[in-house]
């Protein structure tokens, strides 16, 4: 394996079983990742875009074929090793407000930090400057409801940054968003790639979002394709 | 730091979080509803408790005393029962002792007539072994000279509420004369001086008259069917049954309870029932929380995937649900107990329950507020556990996106 590959996938089917009908998403896709990279995964809706984060991310269990991440053969993992894994080594940005209503911004940031076993004094200034990073140590002791939109997600985003992540995974973040939320979230995860050299894989349908990314790994019908046209 | 600590320590802030900055109404109500419960688990033992309670003190307040001293194996009378009172009211902790000649006779009243026991007394030792001396409801009680006098209890009157009508003497009232048959066939007429009521049918079967009558009646002096001893303590009989021994008392020692046949049948019929409507309460607690648990993991069911997206463990996230069912009902417990001592308890004190044993409160015993405390929260700790367990089987992605 490629040193600097930190995601490498090869053969990877995904196929959902619907009474009878089975439904190929994802058709045999090969492809690697490199630690570092900003990467869009771009395609029409329904091309097995989501479907591939879900499998890289361990979300859900490929029907054949195989992950191996950060040197590790992850489908051999146990569901507990599984979940361990995501707390370790992903971050995870997903498409709508996923923050916990009864927590504030900041706890909502360090409970991942928590449940890796961390000092509460830790937490605490962890999560402090992952609100930082995305500009919202003002906002600390606010609960999700006092917050827009855009600060909920920048919320998740900190959230996902907190135990910093081998590979931050993002799954269509802006679609629920204004442009302006959209534009600052963007701006944000490009700043992380720079600044911090953060592997981001981002999942999107905005064609526009292709001029924040380093590459663009296009799906359709389930397969890597060309660019689109 | 361990990760079973790490993992109840993020259970317990999310379980804490949860409730702190939930639904208060939910929470209230989830609350209310376990003090209900606990209300009606404890209720029922309560009652029984108060019964046998009160049972205990009736039997031993108006009819035996803590202790019975009957005469030895082979003999029918106790000889010598002023030696024997001697010695035992020498024992510290004796409040007094009471010789008693008991005999079963007829009493007839105009044209009705049945058997009853009386016993005789003197009535000063009386007063000191058992309280009918202030259980009169009509006259008065018996004093040591009195002669061709009697004192009865209310079910033999017939009045005053007596629940043995057919038996009794048909509504007798202080000043009536009535006759009585001994079993020696001796035939004498008496004048009621009293009617006592103690709240316990069997002790308002008897009658009292003097020792000094009873003498005159059998012809013989000196002789006792039993003493009767009362101590300072309840409990502790078995340890003066062994002081008295050592004392050289020959006679047959019993404690009350060998005498209150009563307790045990009701302690058995009030076991089982006891255990059954236990049984429906903790059934009835679990499906309460069991629905609470049910209804939030339903509504925070994408909250609960997107938890264990970002690597919370499954095990965590049931245990935040178990500490909030076992928080409300802790809280069920508390405030239960509450509505039992500030509500329940005072009101069947000043309206008891009527039972032929005697007037019956509630009585909350300590040991049986623990059990069914812990009880209900085993319940709840279980019924918030299948929810929470069934819903983190759910996969990932079904539980986020709601397939």
């Amino acid at each position: 394996m490629n040193r600097d590959v930190i995601i490498e996938i090869k053969n990877l089917s995904r196929i959902y079983v619907m009474g009878k009908i089975q439904v190929p998403a994802l058709k045999g896709v090969t492809l690697g990742i490199n630690k570092g990279e900003f990467v869009a995964i771009m395609g029409k809706s329904g091309s097995g875009k989501s479907t591939l984060l879900h499998q890289l991310g361990l979300l859900d269990t490929p029907t054949e074929g195989e992950i191996v991440i950060d040197g590790i053969d992850v489908l051999r993992l146990s569901e507990s090793q599984k979940t361990r894994f995501r707390l370790e080594k992903f971050g995870y940005v997903f498409q709508e407000y996923t923050i916990m209503p009864e927590l504030t911004a900041l706890e909502n940031v360090y409970l991942p930090a928590m449940a890796l076993g961390l000092p509460r004094d830790t937490c605490v200034s962890n999560g402090m400057n992952a609100l930082a990073h995305v500009g919202l140590e003002g906002r600390a002791d606010h609960r999700p409801r006092e917050l827009s939109g855009g600060e909920q997600q920048r919320v998740a985003i900190a959230r996902a940054l907190i135990n910093k992540p081998k590979i931050l995974f993002a799954d269509e973040p802006t679609a629920n968003l204004d442009s302006v939320s959209s534009m600052q979230i963007l701006e944000l995860f490009r700043k992380l790639f720079r600044d911090m050299g953060q592997t981001i894989l981002m999942v999107t349908h905005e064609l526009e979002d292709e001029g924040f990314v380093d590459r663009v790994i296009w799906l359709a019908d389930g397969e890597v394709v060309e660019r689109e046209g | 730091m361990s990760s079973i600590s790490t993992s109840l320590k993020v259970s317990a802030f999310l379980a804490y979080r949860s409730i702190a900055k939930g639904n208060k109404g939910t929470s209230i109500l989830t609350i209310l509803i376990m003090a209900l419960v606990y209300v009606n688990l404890m209720f029922t033992s309560s009652v029984f408790a108060g019964l046998i309670d009160s049972t205990e003190n009736h039997v031993i307040d108006t009819l035996y005393s803590n202790i019975v001293i009957e005469p030895r194996e082979g003999e029918v009378y106790i000889k010598y029962p002023d030696s024997v009172m001697k010695k035992i009211n020498s024992v510290p902790g004796v409040i007094g002792t009471s010789a008693q000649y008991c005999t079963f006779t007829s009493i007839a009243y105009e044209d009705r007539s049945s058997g009853w026991n009386i016993r005789s007394i003197d009535p000063e030792d009386e007063m000191a072994v058992t309280t009918v001396y202030d259980m009169m409801i009509e006259g008065k009680y018996l004093s040591k000279s009195d002669t061709r006098e009697i004192i009865i209890g209310k079910e033999i009157s017939g009045g005053h509420g007596a629940s043995l009508e057919l038996w009794s003497l048909g509504g007798v009232k202080v000043g009536d004369i009535i006759e009585v048959m001994f079993k020696n066939g001796v035939k004498r007429e008496y004048r009621i001086k009293g009617i006592f009521d103690t709240n316990f049918v069997e002790s308002n079967r008897l009658a009292y008259i003097t020792q000094k009558e009873m003498e005159s009646v059998i012809g013989i002096e000196g002789m006792a069917s039993q003493i009767l001893v009362k101590t300072d303590k309840k409990g502790e009989e078995t340890k003066y049954i062994n002081q008295f021994v050592e004392l050289g008392v020959r006679e047959d020692v019993r404690p009350w309870t060998v005498y209150a046949s009563i307790v045990a049948t009701l302690t058995k019929s009030f076991s089982a029932m006891n255990a059954l409507t236990s049984a429906i309460g903790f059934f009835v607690a679990g499906v309460t929380i069991f629905t609470v648990v049910h209804v939030s993991t339903v509504s925070k069911r994408r909250q609960m995937g997107i938890l264990r997206a970002i690597g919370i463990k499954e095990s965590i996230i049931i245990q935040s649900y178990v500490f909030q069912a076992v928080f409300y009902a802790m809280c069920g417990c508390t405030a239960g107990l509450a509505i039992l001592f500030t509500i329940l308890v005072p009101y069947f004190i000043e309206h008891p329950l009527i039972f032929p044993m005697g007037h019956v409160s509630l009585l909350i015993e300590q040991k049986d507020a623990i059990t069914r405390g812990t009880g209900l929260i085993i319940a709840a700790a279980i019924a918030g556990f299948i929810p929470s367990w069934r819903a983190v089987r759910e996969m990932i992605l079904d539980a986020i996106w709601g397939d």
